[in-house]
């Protein structure tokens, strides 16, 4: 029996700082990773349940012409609003768009910069799509359904489409974050009188600022882990799409190394530089050995040789981020997880819309090359 | 007024304890499950019902520890009345909060989780509901080991006059 009080007293405070210090810290600091996201994995959760089943995906396939197409589409109310308001491509962009932005609303705050930063997406293809639409003198008919109305600059828009020329846009853009992106490669575009300058750097300028706040961001490892392989994954395949690309056309690596995105995950620069020495394509592939892109590419590589089209290994790499993506909700369900499973779906699901659509304009296209066109 | 004995007072630190622990676990599994079933209920309206199910399953462990507290309150004499508690009678009270306390605590905090998830689960696929419930319970049980053993503690040693 204890009989000192002093004793007793030090037991119970001993027993009350452990409990403290043992038990409600921790969890605590466990909570505060975790309740953040409980909000917004229900509603992405809620999301992912009305993504298309492999049945109404079949049931889309299987529709006769475009006109039909968007029927069986205004079904679903997600898809809609829009698909009487803009021409389809636009329809689901815009309801793509749209479902980043919702993430960008409902992401816990101490994440939330990752997917602003990956909301400028919208900003970029908008961009692209003036200076085009702009190069090639279309319309601002034409041009307004090119343009999704989302993004930072949704409301200047309209003023944008009204400009005549590359340079207009330019200079209309100088006052953005944009503008000394857009500034630095005229001089290439006035050399050429390609956009591809234009567009690689706004590419470059994107994969680089959700890097930046990557390496900016306080959260736990598993999370940090997941968005470190997602976006590292498609800068990963966005340089192995150059360096496949280059190598079919014959170029060497000073030609395409403005456009290579340096920090990637699995493919360091030196290691690409050393992909462009490979003999050919099926050289590169065989360098790929060891990365998780070798025997992805290795197993398109007969149907690459079949067809001669490099778009088999960017489905192949596009199918490689899905897969990879679709274990992340598994792999941390109470974290980041849910979110970038749901935004790597939706993204395969308006793709696989948006190619159904394109061949629903020929007549009688064959359904077995349609379904391996799909992601 | 009553006279405060060492035994009474770790009596109403187990007491204390027991609700305290056992209540904070309700109140941030209950937290993070009601976010979850607002985020569903905004996309799903339909959601409303089960969602207040999945909410008021982590409450149980707040029961526990309010009922031991109340336990541990009556029969120490901290309400006067009665004989004042012994030392060995007020360690066995501290103790039986301690279990109720720190056995609730975990089991709320899990239990929220899993309601949590499981809410996620059932607004994507509304046939999850039994199973999302069935693992929502599982760690129920050790609230209920806690709450049992705080029982035969009281029972033992602070009822039968400890």
């Amino acid at each position: 029996m204890i009989d000192s009080p002093t004793m007793l007293k030090a037991l119970i405070s001993i027993i009350a700082a452990a409990g403290a210090i043992i038990i409600v810290v921790p969890t605590i600091r466990f909570l505060r990773d975790v309740v953040p996201f409980a909000y917004p994995t229900a509603r992405v959760r809620a999301r992912m349940g009305r993504l298309f089943t492999d049945r109404q995906l079949t049931e889309v396939m299987e529709t006769e012409n475009l006109r039909e197409f968007k029927n069986y589409l205004r079904g679903f109310p997600d898809y809609a609003k829009y698909i009487d308001e803009y021409p389809i491509e636009k329809a689901l962009e815009s309801q793509l768009a749209e479902i980043y932005q919702l993430i960008t609303e409902i992401a816990p705050k101490r994440i939330k910069k990752v997917f602003e930063a990956q909301f400028k997406k919208w900003d970029i293809k908008n961009i692209k799509s003036l200076l085009t639409a702009k190069d090639t003198g279309l319309s601002p008919e034409e041009t307004t359904n090119l343009l999704i109305p989302f993004g930072e600059l949704k409301d200047k828009l309209k003023k944008l489409t009204d400009l005549k020329t590359v340079q207009d846009i330019i200079t209309a853009l100088e006052d953005t974050e944009y503008g000394p992106i857009l500034e630095a490669a005229l001089s290439d575009y006035e050399k050429t009188r390609m956009l591809l300058p234009f567009e690689a750097a706004l590419d470059k300028y994107y994969m680089e600022t959700i890097l930046e706040v990557l390496e900016e961001l306080s959260i736990p490892k598993e999370d940090a882990e997941i968005l470190r392989t997602y976006f590292g994954a498609q800068i990963d395949a966005t340089n192995l799409k150059i360096i496949l690309r280059a190598k079919a056309d014959n170029l060497k690596y000073e030609d395409i190394s403005p456009y290579i995105i340096p920090e990637s995950y699995q493919l360091p620069e030196w290691k690409l530089e050393y992909l462009m020495e490979a003999e050919d394509i099926k050289g590169i592939i065989n360098e790929l050995e060891g990365t998780d892109y070798g025997p992805i590419l290795a197993e398109a590589l007969p149907e690459y040789e079949e067809t001669g089209s490099l778009a088999t290994f960017e489905r192949a790499l596009e199918k490689y981020i899905n897969e990879t993506a679709r274990t992340f909700a598994l792999k941390r369900p109470l974290g980041v997880g849910p979110i970038i499973t749901f935004l790597s779906r939706k993204e395969a699901e308006i793709k696989n819309l948006k190619v159904i659509a394109r061949t629903k304009r020929e007549p009688s296209f064959p359904e077995p090359i349609l379904k391996e066109m799909l992601i | 007024m009553v006279e405060i004995t060492l035994g009474t007072a770790m009596a109403a630190v187990g007491a204390g304890i027991a609700i305290a622990f056992a209540g904070f676990g309700s109140a941030m599994a209950q937290g993070n499950v009601a976010a979850a079933s607002v985020g569903a209920v905004a996309e799903k309206p339909e959601m409303f019902a089960r969602g207040i199910i999945f909410t008021a399953l982590p409450e149980t462990q707040a029961i526990y520890g309010f009922l031991i507290g109340i336990l541990v309150i009556v029969f120490s004499g901290i309400l006067g009345g009665g004989k004042a508690l012994g030392t060995t009678g007020g360690i066995i009270a501290l103790s039986a909060g301690l279990a109720i306390g720190v056995a609730g605590f975990g089991s709320a905090i899990a239990q929220g989780n899993v309601a949590a998830g499981s809410v996620g689960a059932v607004t994507e696929n509304p046939e999850m509901f039994a199973r999302g419930i069935i693992f929502t319970a599982l760690p129920e049980t050790q609230a209920i080991y806690g709450f049992l053993i705080a029982i035969l503690l009281l029972v033992g040693g602070v009822m039968g006059g400890g």
